[in-house]
């Protein structure tokens, strides 16, 4: 059997019965809790039903208290693999998750005003040239100046706190940290949005769990 | 981009987008799959989700 790790969590209560809790420690004296799914060994990562197992988890999960989304794709055969892959990791996300143990995330998906072309592998030589070119089409996208501002307007005074993020060439997301109990409020800010702005297309989703903001590559 | 009406549907496509380009990577775990089969498994720093995500997460390095 193997785990499939789902996030990190400050106790075990936060963790049982949803999933298997696995200790990490690190030099933490408290340590930490990871959720598990218990999969066959023989079952890829890859089976649509374990995927949507562990995303219905992770939803359960979040319901019970707020944790660290670990990407999909990190699975241990064994506690001691787990422990011996997260412990530096231990002492950063203790803190992270004392200082939002009330909070939640959200995300604003937004449609670019002007979607950049995805390039075309066939019109480069090279695969580096290729990547390039698909990396810059997916940092240009940009919202609608007017909309942008009203998100900021309507939107980030309720966050705790906000980052705008590139992660296509057609969309542009901001991502929202905000207290558990401003969540129904942003919501109808959301609405509001909707019909101050019918033309422009958004999503905005979520509770989530800590990602962007517990994502190292995002400070 | 058309952004339809909040369904059963769009919520899990949400869901699964979140599961497989958000939150945390541990070091040293990558999968790279196709339909049913895990194809590689890399010691690398990243989890292969989209080549999007691999080129954001290259150039953050």
């Amino acid at each position: 059997m193997k785990y499939v790790i789902v996030g990190v969590h400050l106790r075990r209560e936060d963790v049982e019965p949803l999933a298997v809790p696995l200790p990490c420690r690190g030099s933490d004296p408290e340590g930490l809790w990871l959720s598990g799914i218990e999969v066959p060994d023989d079952q890829p990562l890859s089976d649509r039903d374990l995927l949507i197992r562990t995303a219905t988890a992770r939803a359960a999960l979040l319901e019970r208290a707020t944790f660290i989304a670990i990407r999909y794709g990190f699975a241990a055969h064994s506690e001691r693999e787990v422990a011996t892959k997260t412990a530096p990791h231990v002492d950063r996300w203790r803190k992270l998750l004392e200082a939002y143990r009330g909070e939640v995330e959200m995300t604003l998906k937004i449609a670019a005003a002007h979607p950049m072309a995805r390039p075309v592998r066939g019109d480069f030589s090279s695969g580096t040239e290729y990547l390039t070119a698909l990396h810059a089409a997916s940092t240009s996208a940009e919202a609608d100046p007017l909309f942008r501002a009203a998100v900021d307007e309507a939107l980030r005074p309720l966050a705790v706190s906000s980052r705008w993020i590139h992660r296509d060439n057609s969309s542009i997301e901001l991502a929202i940290l905000l207290p558990r109990e401003k969540v129904e409020e942003l919501r109808v800010a959301g609405e509001s949005l909707k019909q101050a702005f019918p033309r422009v297309p958004f999503l905005l989703s979520g509770p989530w769990p800590l990602e962007v903001f517990a994502d190292a590559d995002h400070e | 981009m058309t952004m339809p009406e909040p369904t059963d549907d769009l919520s899990l496509l949400e869901t699964l987008d979140h599961l497989l380009d958000r939150g945390v990577v541990i070091s040293g775990e990558a999968v790279i799959s196709i339909g049913d089969v895990d194809l590689l498994y890399l010691g690398l720093n990243i989890v292969l989700a989209n080549v999007d995500a691999i080129i954001r997460t290259a150039n953050r390095r």
